[in-house]
């Protein structure tokens, strides 16, 4: 690699994403400053999302515009990528690792032959090739990975970088082609798109904080205990295998071996024992406290703080205690 | 429907982790390789759409070295599998997932593939980048992080959730198509005695790996295991009260998690 970016944008609500803000800051940071760094941002949302890169120092944007983007699998925004990519003369593509940056560049790593990672804490150059940094096992270990060859896709894990500074430039804007959508993947199609099961607060990959309860909080009508927790914080929700097993909270917020796994800046475990299946999902939390009864139970071995004690009394004195000193 | 589930060899969850000599890779030495998380689910999910779609077979494959590849493909046997190919790595090769995905294509393109269904990662390096790179190899579209996948036979569709960081996407795909398995919102079924017994003779399709396969662009140099956790630092109380305030003036000041 030479050190020219393209940052693919994923739109959120009209703006760009937190892991695409992210990304950007890491293109900055691999480009030593000098580096050529183009937005990349496909379908209707294009124009202003490309602008929104201009409010963070990126002088070029290149746009995809064709509205097809929208609603087509990761596969066909792959096409309008590699597009941009040869038009703007990028050998690096940065993306969030988010499920669609994921498949992205999965989807690169064949059709543009790049050399690829996912789940990138850390990132830098090293001569012509880029070493990354990546948490595995579930957070139990940690890989490097030098990664060779002319073209480099990465996906950034969420959280793991900061945001860029703004400094307002206004981006020049250069079109990319129009690439035909094979038929094939136009056959399938979106038919709605969902908020959090939640409704309110973070999603859980979004969370800088996760708030999960497991089966120490007893019965489905005891889970509000941690729901309230949750939104004192701004925190989304998780749960443990045993709480959606036992359909107390549906299965989309279960963290585990077979659920989601979630890398917050603080996780808090309400009556969750600590089965490795549970640890894998959230070990790589920064900040992990655990409530619980049994002072045995393995989730203290790996949490950083801890209170031994009868959830039901201390998981409304702290939703309280949050709420006092949050308030204006 | 013809059901095709990848499925890799990872090391049980409770492994004790170590170091490799030369630090690079996780020392592999007596550690025991099964067919579990996300894999599992993702085997039990076409196992499912099989009973409910008669004449349907699933077909799994899977690519890596010996012994623990033919033993993985020999425990979904005996979950229920149909037929089973091991696209054979050499012994020692590095596990890289574009090498990996290649491999399953070479396979599984000269099968019949109704729906091609993986976990959405594997648990061990957790890349997530064989689903993609086998819809690009096969040229279909694939979809990644899927729960509730059903099939509607009267659209001739499947119908699945696709699970993003906002919430989710609700698509409906025709055949063919690669799916990453997010869950099963089943538990996922445990093998019977006699079925485990039938299994050790059943028949594996072998192929070698295709020598014309690029090779990986990306090498592990090291592989490194945090600092042992010395377990938490236990707030000591009285009242709930106390237990708060001192649990939130410790997360504000000292581990400066919120203002």
């Amino acid at each position: 690699m030479t050190g020219s970016f393209l940052v693919v944008a994923e739109v959120q609500n009209g703006r760009l994403s937190g892991p695409t803000l992210e990304a950007i800051s890491v293109a900055q940071t691999l480009g030593g400053g000098t580096g050529a760094i183009v937005g990349f941002v496909a379908g209707s949302a294009a124009p202003a999302a490309g602008a929104e890169f201009g409010r963070f120092g990126v002088p070029r944007v290149a746009l995809a515009r064709d509205p097809a983007l929208d609603s087509v699998p990761v596969a066909g925004i792959a096409s309008a990528v590699v597009a941009a990519a040869e038009k703007t003369g990028a050998d690096t593509v940065l993306v969030g690792g988010t499920t669609f940056g994921r498949d992205l560049v999965g989807r690169l790593a064949v059709r543009w032959d790049a050399a690829v990672a996912t789940g990138v804490t850390e990132a830098r150059r090293e001569g012509d090739s880029v070493q990354v940094r990546r948490p595995i096992f579930g957070g139990r270990a940690t890989e490097t990975r030098r990664l060779e060859g002319p073209r480099v896709a990465l996906a950034l894990r969420p959280h793991a970088f900061a945001s860029p500074v703004e400094a307002p430039v206004s981006p020049a804007v250069e079109e990319v082609p129009m690439v035909p959508i094979p038929p094939e993947l136009l056959a399938p199609r979106r038919t709605a798109i969902e908020t959090s099961a939640q409704g309110s607060g973070p999603s859980l990959g979004d969370a800088s904080i996760v708030v999960s309860g497991g089966r120490g909080v007893r019965s489905a009508e005891n889970f509000p205990l941690v729901e309230e927790l949750a939104a004192s914080l701004g925190a989304a929700v998780g749960a443990s295998r045993a709480v959606t097993d036992a359909g107390w909270r549906p299965s989309s917020l279960q963290v585990g071996q077979t659920g989601r796994s979630v890398s917050p800046q603080l996780y808090i475990a309400v009556g969750i024992s600590g089965a490795i299946q549970h640890l894998v999902g959230m070990l790589s939390s920064r900040v992990i406290v655990a409530i619980n009864s049994d002072p045995s139970a393995p989730i203290f071995r790996v949490a950083d703080y801890g209170i031994v004690g009868d959830l039901f009394q201390v998981v409304p004195a702290l939703t309280a205690e949050i709420r006092r000193v949050r308030a204006p | 429907m013809e059901i095709v589930v990848c499925i890799k060899p990872v090391p049980e969850a409770e492994t004790r982790l170590r170091v490799a000599p030369g630090g690079q890779t996780l020392d592999a030495e007596g550690v025991k390789f099964v067919l579990a998380g996300y894999d599992e689910s993702a085997l039990e999910q076409a196992l499912l759409l099989k009973e409910s779609v008669p004449g349907s077979k699933v077909h799994v494959v899977s690519y890596g070295p010996p012994p623990r590849t033919e033993e993985v493909l020999r425990a979904a046997i005996a979950l229920g599998a149909d037929l089973a190919t091991w696209v054979e790595a050499p012994a020692g090769t590095a596990g890289d997932p574009i090498v990996a995905a290649r491999a399953l294509a070479g396979a599984i393109s000269s099968v019949p593939h109704d729906l091609v269904l993986c976990g959405k990662q594997a648990g061990d390096d957790e890349a997530g980048l064989v689903p993609p790179a086998l819809g690009e190899l096969l040229s279909i579209p694939d979809f990644g992080s899927v729960a509730e996948l059903r099939w509607d036979p009267s659209l001739a569709r499947f119908k699945f959730l696709r699970s993003t960081d906002a919430g989710g996407e609700r698509w409906e795909a025709p055949t063919p198509c690669v799916i990453g398995l997010q869950q099963a919102w089943n538990d996922p079924r445990t093998a019977k005695l006699p079925n485990i017994l039938k299994s050790r003779k059943a028949p594996i399709a072998k192929r070698p790996a295709d020598p014309s396969n690029p090779g990986p662009r990306s090498v592990p140099t090291t592989f490194e295991l945090p600092p042992p956790r010395t377990g938490a630092r236990m707030i000591e109380y009285k009242t709930p009260e106390e237990a708060a305030q001192k649990l939130v003036r410790i997360l504000r000041e000292e581990a400066k998690v919120f203002p």
